[in-house]
């Protein structure tokens, strides 16, 4: 049946999408992967931190200890990394592994380029690192309305803001992440704090400062990764079984690449410098033109900076927020395993590991 | 059966069976430089390669592709794309997809598959040429695009390399090139044949020969044959192995870790000793010499099996699985996942935009204006040194020659950039003075003596341009530019336009030309044909009847050059050079006081000059012709009272229709003296444009004979005369003498 195979690039979400809907997501779809997930509490308990699946669990979400860097990284990863294994393979072939952010770790682990066992350490440990040194913030802007049509003027204009600040305090505001259309900031919490209340406004609730967040994908990181390259040890990043595509959009291929250029990549480059989520996506859908994109969960905030990266690189069928949503009523194009219909698309029928 | 096919079900095959005897490496990883992720990267590189050669020929079956010019066997040049540097600038073969889709495994974001398929495809959205050809190149990557259906593009290769060292001696800063970079240029072994190649070869040793800093790797991919003549075997390795101050490397195509070895040995000897290599690449044409070419009807079918036993890829592939990185089945695993990406990635490419209308066609035909940093504004005291004792001259009227050198020479002191070329335009300082003294003023690298060939001259300008300077190289005679034509025609004029204004070569072409010279004659000192300039699209071409004209239309083409990065030619009728009178002897009113930069206004493309405001009738003329008409002017009203009005063009491409027919308005006679040949001159395009613009206006014109121009007295016997536009005149407008 694998003529009739639909092919997919999988797209892994980063900080910020296990939140008050998400309680329970591991007791909800992942009870079959009882080995996974007692890896993934086996460290945390050797570590003298909670279980991920205790966390889960809990009968109420605390957006505090959620959203905490030691807790929401490896929590995330493990509802991830289950929903991928979650993938049917007799319907879908995935071609292709992206990630946002702290997605990276995970599309490291989907593609194959780090073993479960090792992905987690890393992904926990990165989440320690980040916790540990707090330092500065992360904010979101818009670049696009409403309806997800570009805002003419709107970058521009952000970006002469932040050259102002930085003009008064060298190197303080940065791209953090380039998220379709969002633009993801980050620097010190005074420069943040300036950039919102001087940036322009809208549409919603933008601009807004994430909690528990540092400045990530920005220089202000350079202390976590030193510490990140001196404690993960090199030999853990293999060849990948499936082609991954960073944040600058460089494609690592299986026997193709080289595990100490993308060891420097996961634990130098992309921590301190911008995350290019926009450019992965162009590069995935250009270079594997898949038939559709699955964002695994959990969450489906991604879905949103999915669409927006399609509406940009035009040809997908929908040009603004509305026809994405007409067009995902029919015939989705991007499957969010964090929405319960799309989920069912994707998943073996059975759930079976 | 199509050979695409052939060849594609001998590797699945072969790999299948296990026989690869005869594909092994003489090499190891090790001795050739590589390891097992930068191999397996090359192989994907080769591979997807070949399988866009085989969709495009799929693609055009169904009308969706309109190239099938393949790489195919020639795949090992992503060897060479892995030795070399991103920031070396690479002037390639259209047989270099390979090469392409490597360097941009070099630099993340990129889309080789996507962008090639675009290319295929003729859409609108094609990066490089925006769907106006496909052509190998890539702003990014540094290779600007090359048709090269000959080694056209060699001169400017060597050009560009030449311009490495030259904006280190100029210490010019932030140029697009690096300081240590090499130049890489790709061609075939039929196409280095081409005088171009010829050329441009023996231009960078003869500057090498002196010592000069010459880094260039000549790449020669030879596949044995040029569409359907033979190369004679062994004539390239017998043609270049043993020139002086040529390195010559070989290598075998087939065998990437080869290639690797002798590209990484040629870009590390060119880049060291700054000097030209020739690099022999051994390589296969597998798919014929295009989809429509036929090989059986010229070679024997034993010969094309042969060839078609002569696979890279299997030669990779065999290396890969003898070194253990792959076994055969992960390699026509790879191999098969490689097709299935590039079918799908087609599909959705055919669907993108195609160029829908002819302005979307002509955008590009001149490049997009840029920022110029402001001029050098030179120290009074500075200036005067320079100029030393001709500054006592300048309350005085002069000639043109005198007036164009002095306008070279404050445009060079703004614009550091500024760099002349040409026979004989340092130490002697041109043949009629016009350069003289610049070489003393600004050093041999700003005036720079050239060999004698026309072609390294033009590719030496549009390479200065690739790496940020602006070229005013001088054709010594206008007869000398016919060998030299396509230079300006195929390669700098269709820059801006098949790269969809990425890349532009700015320059000012001076050349001085046409006839009346006295005690000079002869065809080719006096070529009254301009005719190869008026149609190509996009190039300016001015030409001066008087030395006052010649210092405003010069800063105004140097100002198109640098704002506009436009190609812009530049004639000087050199019988006007030295030309002081107008009527009468010692008369001295074609001498004119010189404009310094800031006193004049400007002569903006487009505008005419327009002498005198009679309505008696037009003349429309330039260059000598309006000299002449202004004498004509004189004995019309003196002796047949006559009140006419004279016209100069100055712009003769693109032709200042608008200008011309306000200037001619108020009369209801226009007549049109024309100094060349009445086929192919401007006097055609200003006939067509009266009759089709102005048909109210009686039009008449006087051209030269379609002649050559004879020697000595005779030499303007075939041209207008003062007489015979008065007689023209005289007989247009029915007057009589007075």
């Amino acid at each position: 049946m694998t003529a009739v195979r639909k092919t997919a690039l999988v797209v892994c979400p980063g900080r910020g999408s296990y939140n008050k809907p998400e309680l329970g997501y591991l007791g909800r779809f992942h009870r079959d992967k009882a080995v996974f997930l007692e890896q993934v509490d086996g460290l945390r308990k050797s570590l003298g931190q909670p279980a991920v699946t205790d966390l889960d669990s809990r009968v109420r979400y605390s957006h505090a200890d959620f959203s905490r860097g030691d807790n929401a990284s490896l929590l995330i990863f493990a509802c991830s990394y289950a929903d991928f294994l979650s993938i049917d393979t007799d319907r879908y072939e995935v071609v292709a592994v992206t990630g946002n952010s702290m997605g990276w770790y995970t599309a490291l682990a989907c593609g194959g380029a780090l073993a479960p066992r090792h992905a987690i350490d890393v992904v926990n440990s990165m989440g320690n690192l980040t916790h540990k040194h707090l330092i500065g913030a992360q904010t979101l802007f818009s670049l696009v309305d409403e309806d997800w049509r570009p805002i003419p003027g709107r970058r521009a204009e952000l970006m002469t803001i932040m050259d102002e600040i930085n003009g008064q305090d060298p190197d303080t505001l940065f791209i953090s992440i380039e998220l379709g259309g969002v633009l993801v900031l980050a620097g010190s919490d005074q420069a943040v704090d300036a950039l919102i209340a001087r940036g322009p406004k809208g549409p919603g609730a933008l601009p807004m400062k994430l909690q528990n967040h540092a400045a990530f994908h920005s220089p202000f990181m350079r202390q976590t990764s030193q510490e990140a390259k001196a404690s993960l040890p090199p030999d853990w990043l293999q060849n990948p079984a499936i082609p991954m595509i960073d944040g600058r959009g460089k494609i690592w291929r299986p026997y193709a690449t080289d595990a100490g250029s993308l060891w420097d990549y996961t634990f130098g480059t992309q921590v301190v410098e911008t995350y290019d989520f926009t450019t992965a996506m162009r590069v995935a859908m250009r270079e594997f033109a898949p038939d559709c994109v699955i964002t695994l969960g959990p969450g489906d905030a991604l879905g949103g900076a999915v669409a927006q990266c399609l509406i940009a690189l035009d040809g997908y069928g929908f040009d603004s927020k509305a026809g994405f949503i007409e067009l995902q009523k029919d015939a989705p194009v991007v499957l969010s395993m964090g929405r319960a219909a799309q989920r069912e698309m994707t998943v073996k029928k059975d759930n079976s590991p | 059966m199509d050979p695409a096919e052939i060849i594609q079900e001998n590797f699945v095959s072969r790999l299948k069976a296990g026989d690869l005897s005869g594909y092994a490496s003489a090499l190891t990883l090790e001795e050739a430089g590589l390891t097992g992720p930068q191999l397996v990267q090359l192989f994907h590189s080769q591979i997807l390669s070949r399988r866009l050669d085989q969709i495009s020929r799929t693609l055009q079956k169904r009308g969706e592709s309109f190239y099938t010019i393949a790489s195919a066997g020639h795949e090992g040049n992503a060897a060479i794309a892995e030795a070399f540097r991103l920031e070396d600038m690479a002037f390639l073969h259209y047989r270099d997809a390979a090469f392409q889709i490597h360097r941009a495994k070099r630099l993340p974001g990129q889309t080789p598959t996507w962008d090639l398929l675009l290319g295929f495809a003729a859409s609108a959205e094609d990066p490089i040429a925006g769907g106006r050809h496909k052509v190998i190149g890539s702003r990014a990557l540094n290779i600007p695009p090359q048709t090269s259906t000959i080694a056209s593009h060699l001169p400017k290769a060597m050009g560009a390399a030449f311009g490495v060292g030259l904006a280190r001696r100029l210490a010019l800063v932030d140029t697009p090139l690096a300081d240590d970079s090499v130049v890489l240029c790709s061609f075939g072994d039929a196409s280095a044949n081409h005088s171009t190649a010829q050329g441009a070869i023996n231009a960078a040793l003869w500057a090498a020969h002196q010592k000069l800093p010459m880094p260039i790797v000549f790449v020669c991919e030879d596949n044995g044959i040029g569409i359907s003549v033979r190369t004679p075997r062994g004539w390239i390795e017998a043609g270049f192995a043993n020139r002086p101050g040529l390195r010559y490397f070989k290598c075998n195509g087939m065998d990437v870790l080869d290639t690797y070895r002798a590209a990484t040995e040629a870009q590390a000897y060119a880049r060291a000793q700054q000097a030209p290599v020739f690099l022999h690449m051994a390589c296969a044409r597998l798919y014929g010499h295009a989809g429509s070419d036929v090989e059986a009807a010229y070679i024997s079918k034993a010969q094309i099996e042969r060839t078609q036993t002569k696979d890279p890829l299997l030669h990779t592939a065999a290396i890969l699985i003898d070194a253990g990185i792959m076994t055969a089945d992960e390699v026509l695993r790879l191999h098969d996942e490689v097709a299935r990406t590039v079918t799908r990635v087609a599909e959705r490419a055919i669907t993108r935009p195609k160029l829908e209308t002819t302005e979307d066609v002509m955008r590009s035909l001149t490049p997009a204006p840029r920022a110029v940093p402001l001029a050098n504004e030179p120290a009074p005291e500075e200036r005067a040194r320079l100029f030393g004792s001709d500054a006592a001259q300048m309350k005085k009227p002069q000639h043109m020659a005198r007036l164009l050198n002095w306008a070279l020479t404050d445009l060079m002191l703004e614009h550091r950039n500024i760099v002349l070329a040409g026979e004989d335009i340092g130490a002697k300082g041109g043949v009629y003075g016009v350069t003289q003294k610049l070489r003393q003023r600004f050093g041999p690298n700003r005036a720079i003596d050239t060999l004698l060939d026309e072609q390294s001259i033009l590719g030496l300008a549009i390479g200065l341009a690739h790496n940020g300077m602006l070229a005013i190289p001088e054709i010594q005679f206008l007869a000398y530019i016919h060998n030299a034509e396509d230079q300006l025609r195929g390669e700098a004029a269709t820059l801006s336009f098949f790269s969809n204004r990425q890349y532009a070569n700015p320059m000012v072409v001076r050349i001085p030309g046409l006839g009346y010279q006295k005690g000079f004659g002869g065809h080719f000192h006096n070529d009254n044909s301009l005719a190869v300039f008026r149609d190509i699209p996009g190039v300016v071409m001015a030409c001066p009847s008087n030395g006052r004209d010649a210092v405003g239309l010069l800063r105004e083409c140097v100002r198109l050059a640098l704002e506009e990065q436009r190609v812009v030619v530049f004639i000087e009728p050199i019988a006007l050079y030295m030309t002081r009178d107008l009527h009468t002897e010692k008369d001295g009113l074609w001498t004119f006081p010189y404009d310094s930069p800031g006193t004049a206004q400007p002569t903006p493309l487009g505008t005419v000059h327009c002498h005198g405001e009679g309505e008696d009738l037009a003349i429309v003329s330039y260059g000598n012709g309006f000299y002449l008409s202004r004498q004509a002017e004189k004995i019309l009203k003196d002796e047949h009272g006559l009140d006419i009005r004279v016209i100069d063009m100055r712009w003769l491409a693109p032709l200042p229709g608008d200008a011309i027919l306000e200037a001619v308005s108020p009369c209801k006679q226009a007549l049109i003296v024309d100094e060349c040949r009445i086929t192919g001159s401007q006097s055609e395009a200003l006939m067509a444009l009266f009759a089709e613009r102005a048909p109210e206006i009686r039009t008449e014109r006087l051209a030269a004979e379609d002649c050559f121009i004879p020697l000595g007295r005779a030499a303007t016997l075939p041209l207008p005369s003062r007489d015979g536009i008065v007689a023209k005149a005289v007989g247009m407008t029915g007057a009589k003498d007075q």
